[in-house]
């Protein structure tokens, strides 16, 4: 939302410098995107006469003038316009200073320099329309009306030595009335405490025109009353098409809108100042095209036809359909309601007779068509912001006012004005003192009325500490005290505002212990030498293709950006894997990389939407050769050190040796990345918590991991799922300890953990104290399918010193309970 | 290659004279399928007599590599299965496995993720001020992302948020927001003190400055009486400790339908004390937040009355703040997972 404090100042009394009026703006009313001194775009540039003219010695097409800038010196100037005749007035930049569309259009604004163009010299410049940023003509140099004071800047001249300020419009979303300047202007005059009144038409809302020629006969049928609350029409006739006075092209200029001919300037002018678009029709295109009709123009505004077509003011054609409100002739669309006019009804050099339009459309209604058709246009902006349908009137009537005034029109039909659901005036009331605390401010009531009054609010009573304010019609955001307070607060100054910390009560908060998981684990693994990453939960159906998953089980994006994040990985080794390959691709060796997020599963949901469960998962590189023994220890290693953090105590089953069934969702749709005879599951209490091991050989391959690389995942609320992770605390006993070691040659199918765990039974009781830990595992080569675990066991007595015979009785007791149940002898 | 079992011989030869004419589907179906020759070849092998079983299992397998083989010369994506032994998976090392061998923790500097670090040093302390700490979804729902926030259908301010939709019509939030009714009801009732981190989304294309992907702190604040200028006094005493520096501070009008008053928190430049340098984009001024007080109708929607309590709420981007604080020049950096970028923290 572009304005200029020349034409604020122009709506209001107010004084002060153009950079403290953006500082108001942005503290009081929204954000400001940036400011911008159009002065200083035609620094240099003045309005000269052309004194003499003659032929190009070398060129055809070229001509020498010799101009008057002010000063005594004749400047002569080498131009492309050989139509310039002596007396013509024109705009002249002087060597060293820039083409203002330049300013926009190049990198690098083209600076003017004295130049010998085919050897005569030019020193500066003569420009055209469209090098001055004024319009679109670049044929020609642009000829300044005769009365033009030579020597004059031509900033000054055009009225163009002004600020522009460019207002955010996501800042002002809810507010329709902001969308024109005047709403800008008021809100600026009670920021300053400026008595504002909106201008005199603004508030003119009776009809005071009649026809005041010949009548053209003008009707408007309204069959889409639900999404066209309002639609004014008139017809004016004996219309001149010609440019705009310097005033109003300059206004438009400054707000960067393009001149076109004074009728268009007139409709964009007006919906500039005032946030009611306007549009104007071309009487007799559309009388012309209608078939049915007889030189008469009945507008029909009404749903469109499924299949209809119109060829729009952008050059496209546009196909509608039943949810398009369109106006039509009695029989085709000839502008797309609040967004777009069509082509061939419109506006051009040969109008004599218009229609003005100037209505209400239903803002999602509007919103819906633009967005379905992808036009944009400033009407559509406005429209989609909740305009005030009260306003329709008074702009068409200013219209009509200028078009007497610079078009030389004269109306020629009744105003036609189909008012069906006039909008209501609400009544909100508010409470000073939860005012007050609502915004930690102290106002008396008397403020307050002063401030809504100058917002144009009507107070309509007033009762001890309540008011009751009757909202004006166009700030359709206003619908409960809040919204007053807004007004107040942002008016009144968020810097009034008393800074204090809230008063509260003494309450402990209890930890929330996923997060809290997620920082141990975080921290753990990366002094274990790990990276954590993050990446993006968008992945590629190629994806899943090289990580052997299945696709189906992914949530895809309707939406999405592009076809490598067009599906929400299932697991996060998906993304991990992709940038174990980058940085193998940039050398690394050795490394492994984790991430903490949350996988989506679509089989893996609860009432409705997935199940988010944050999981740990890692892989990690290490240069061995190939003939080293599993990778899958050393994701064990990594494993232990996270379960150690809660005491966890897990079962490892290979997942060769399970059955597919009780795997949970989120662990079973990464079953087929990893190895069967490598990989184990993490089994707590009979959950699977996670998986762990090798990876197999093809997606090795294809991250470009050596055969030594490891992964794991665990599901951390899972994990937290389980009880019972409060390890006892065992007194330490303070005998001396004694130590053995057991090889025990057992079948080759026997895990050390089970032996492990009886051994541990054998040696815990109320009098003994004890650990074990194997410390050798080897399978001999001269006997098939046996192997030798070799275990160290550390114990004590509570109540003793064990003694020779004590030990003896405990290896004892162990050797034969591994041997008898685990077909194994003691070596 | 030469095999002594007469059925693995027969597989053999057979899969030379398939191995043009057949495609890769028909291969897999006939070879390696649960009920293909080369699955039924290795059932087999308890038929084998004891003695000639290791070398049968051996030839079984040098059949299978000659299958993966064929089949991943027709596939590139064909999975390819090891030919390791079973382990055990609960031992601490691997059989015959050296001392010096067995696996050990990698031997160079590990690190956190800068944004992680950032997001626990935010909830380190609001929970020393006393807020509870909730996560934001990834996936939600339209009720949560829009309704609960006082965004009717088709509102305008719906555009403001250029959201992911998945297929099936759920949302990728495009703010930590989507999070505020579910804390409500959660810590309820009242006095509620929460922050929600949490991962966003938004559809836009990425560049040096613009990602699709980020990282907001979503905080809530609801008890009686609670006024703007308590939102702008807790802030600030966040920002304080957190930022480690002296700089004043001010709200200024914005836009949000679920907030009502609704600002944006803006500080004095800490890095060149308001003269103007290329952090604050040489205004003096950064613009930090989106907050305001809740709107009643966010209040209603979680089962506040918004007569008795009212609240405030803030939305921070995180990212942003990151490459402020330690100089990142391009956003894409910090999802890039680049080592060399990672190592540095």
């Amino acid at each position: 939302m572009k304005v200029t404090t020349g034409i604020l100042k122009s709506l209001t009394n107010i004084d002060a410098s153009n950079e403290e009026i953006a500082t108001y703006i942005k503290d009081h009313i929204g954000n400001v995107e940036y400011t911008h001194n159009l002065e200083k775009d035609y620094e240099g540039i003045v309005v000269a006469e052309i004194v003499e003219k003659e032929d190009h010695p070398d060129a055809d097409k070229l001509g020498v003038y010799k101009i008057n800038i002010g000063e005594e010196e004749r400047v002569q100037i080498v131009a492309g316009d050989k139509t310039l005749q002596i007396g013509d007035k024109v705009a002249y930049i002087p060597p060293g200073h820039v083409v203002p569309i330049s300013i926009y259009t190049e990198p690098e604004p083209f600076k003017i320099k004295s130049v010998k163009l085919r050897g005569v010299l030019s020193n500066g410049m003569l420009c055209s329309e469209k090098e001055l940023n004024i319009g679109v003509n670049h044929d020609h140099v642009v000829r300044l009306p005769l009365d033009a004071p030579v020597g004059m800047s031509f900033a000054k001249y055009y009225n163009l030595d002004d600020f522009v300020i460019d207002i955010e419009n996501k800042a002002l979303t809810n507010r329709g009335d902001l969308f024109g300047i005047v709403g800008i202007a008021r809100e600026l005059s009670a920021v300053m405490h400026k008595k504002f009144e909106s201008p005199k038409w603004y508030s003119n809302t009776k009809i005071s025109i009649s026809p005041d020629s010949s009548c053209l006969n003008l009707n408007v049928v309204n069959d889409a009353e639900a999404l066209c609350p309002r639609y004014v029409a008139i017809a004016m006739d004996n219309i001149e098409i010609k440019e705009s006075p310097i005033w109003l092209k300059s206004e438009l200029i400054r707000l960067d809108i393009k001149p076109i001919n004074n009728i268009i300037d007139i409709t964009n002018y007006i919906s500039a100042l005032f946030g009611q678009p306007l549009h104007a029709f071309d009487y007799d295109k559309v009388a012309k095209e209608d078939p049915s009709r007889n030189d008469k123009v009945e507008i029909n505004v009404r749903m469109g036809r499924e299949g209809e077509e119109i060829l729009g003011l952008d050059n496209k054609v546009h196909v509608l359909n039943d949810r398009v409100i369109v106006i039509a002739d009695s029989i085709h669309p000839i502008a797309i309601a609040g967004v777009v006019g069509g082509k061939e009804s419109s506006v051009d050099e040969s109008t004599k007779r218009i229609i003005f339009e100037s209505a209400m459309f239903d803002k999602n209604s509007v919103r819906r068509t633009s967005m379905a058709l992808g036009i944009y246009t400033d009407s559509s902006t406005k429209f989609k912001h909740s305009l005030d349908a009260e306003n329709c009137l008074p702009a068409i009537l200013k219209a009509v006012e200028l078009a007497k005034e610079i078009a030389n029109g004269s109306v020629a039909s009744e105003v036609i004005d189909i008012y069906t659901t006039p909008s209501e005036q609400r009544l909100v009331s508010i409470d000073i003192d939860r005012l007050n605390t609502h915004v930690g401010i102290h106002l008396e009531k008397d403020d307050v009325k002063r401030i809504l009054e100058s917002l144009e609010y009507d107070i309509d009573s007033s009762k001890g500490q309540f008011l009751t304010v009757r909202v004006p019609t166009w700030r359709k955001d206003v619908t409960i005290p809040e919204d007053i307070h807004e007004d107040i607060a942002r008016i009144y100054g968020y810097g009034n505002i008393e800074i204090k910390l809230p008063q509260k009560d003494i309450k402990s908060k209890r930890k929330n212990r996923v997060f809290d998981l997620k920082k141990r684990v975080r921290n753990e693994l990366s002094t274990l030498g790990l990276n954590e990453i993050l990446t993006y939960s968008f992945t590629s159906l190629n994806s899943f293709k090289l990580c052997s998953l299945n696709p189906d089980l992914a949530y895809r994006v309707k939406n999405a950006l592009s076809p490598e994040l067009s599906t929400m990985r299932i697991t996060l080794l998906q993304s991990i894997l992709d940038k174990m390959k980058s940085n193998r691709e940039r050398g690394f060796e050795e490394f492994g990389l984790f991430e903490i997020n949350i996988p989506h599963i679509n089989t893996y949901t609860d009432a409705n939407l997935p199940k988010e469960d944050w999981h740990v998962a890692s892989v990690i590189n290490i240069m061995k050769d190939a003939k080293s023994s599993s990778s899958y220890y050393l994701a064990k290693r990594y494993v232990e050190r996270i379960l150690s953090i809660g005491n966890w105590k897990a079962d490892y089953v290979l997942m060769a040796d399970s059955l597919e069934q009780d795997i949970p969702e989120d662990i079973k749709c990464m079953l087929s990345m990893f190895d069967a005879n490598v990989t184990a599951f993490i089994v707590i209490e009979k959950n699977i918590v996670g998986i762990l091991g090798e990876l197999k050989p093809s997606i090795k391959d294809r991250f470009k991991l050596e055969d030594s690389s490891c992964a794991f995942d665990i599901n951390l609320n899972r994990l937290l799922d389980i009880k019972g992770m409060v390890k006892e605390y065992k007194d330490v006993p303070i005998y001396p300890t004694y130590s053995l070691d057991f090889c025990f040659n057992t079948h080759v199918d026997s895990r050390s953990a089970d032996i492990e765990r009886m051994i541990e039974k054998i040696i815990n009781n109320q009098d003994l104290w004890g650990k074990v830990e194997c410390i050798d595992i080897y399978i001999p080569k001269e006997e098939k399918g046996r192997k030798k675990i070799t275990f160290r066991v550390v114990g004590s007595n509570y109540k003793k010193t064990v003694s020779e015979k004590d030990m003896q009785e405990i290896s004892k007791k162990i050797k034969n309970s591994v041997e008898k149940e685990f077909d194994a002898t003691l070596e | 290659m030469k095999f002594k079992n007469k059925n693995l011989s027969d597989i053999y030869k057979s899969l030379l004279k398939d191995k043009e004419k057949l495609d890769i589907d028909a291969l897999k179906r006939k070879y390696s399928s649960k009920d293909g020759l080369l699955t039924d070849a290795f059932n087999k092998i308890s038929d084998i007599e004891k003695d000639k079983r290791a070398e049968y299992g051996k030839e079984a397998n040098e059949l299978k590599r000659h299958i993966e083989e064929i089949l991943r010369e027709k596939d590139s994506t064909v999975d390819t299965y090891t030919t390791k032994d079973k382990i055990d998976p609960t031992a601490p090392f691997d059989v015959n496995e050296s001392l010096e061998n067995r696996a050990k923790f990698l031997d160079r500097k590990g690190t956190k993720h800068p944004l992680t670090t950032e997001v626990e040093k935010w909830t380190d302390i609001f929970t020393s001020m006393g807020f509870d700490v909730l996560e934001s979804r990834q996936i939600d729902d339209d009720y949560h992302m829009f309704e609960s926030l006082n965004f009717p259908q088709g509102h305008p301010a719906r555009d403001m948020y250029d959201t992911f939709w998945t297929e099936d019509g759920l949302i990728l939030p495009a703010h930590t927001s989507t999070m505020q009714n579910r804390a409500i009801k959660l810590f309820g009732p009242p006095p509620i003190a929460v922050v929600l981190p949490g991962r966003c989304f938004r559809n836009e294309a990425t560049d040096a400055s613009h990602e699709h992907t980020f990282h907001q702190i979503e905080g809530i604040y609801i008890d009686k009486d609670v006024s703007l200028g308590n939102m702008i006094a807790t802030i600030k005493e966040f920002l304080q400790t957190y930022l480690e520096a002296d700089f004043e501070v001010k709200i200024q009008p914005a836009f949000f339908p679920f907030t009502e008053p609704d600002c944006e928190f803006v500080i004095s430049c800490p890095f060149c004390e308001k003269s103007g340098c290329s952090v604050c984009g040489y205004s003096g001024w950064i613009e930090l937040m989106g907050c305001g007080m809740i709107h009643p109708n966010v209040l209603r929607q979680a089962g506040i009355d918004p007569n008795t309590h009212s609240g405030f709420a803030w939305g921070f981007g995180l990212d942003r703040l990151l490459m402020i604080k330690k100089g990142i020049s391009d956003i894409r950096n910090i999802r890039e997972s680049n080592l060399n970028f990672l190592e540095q923290f």
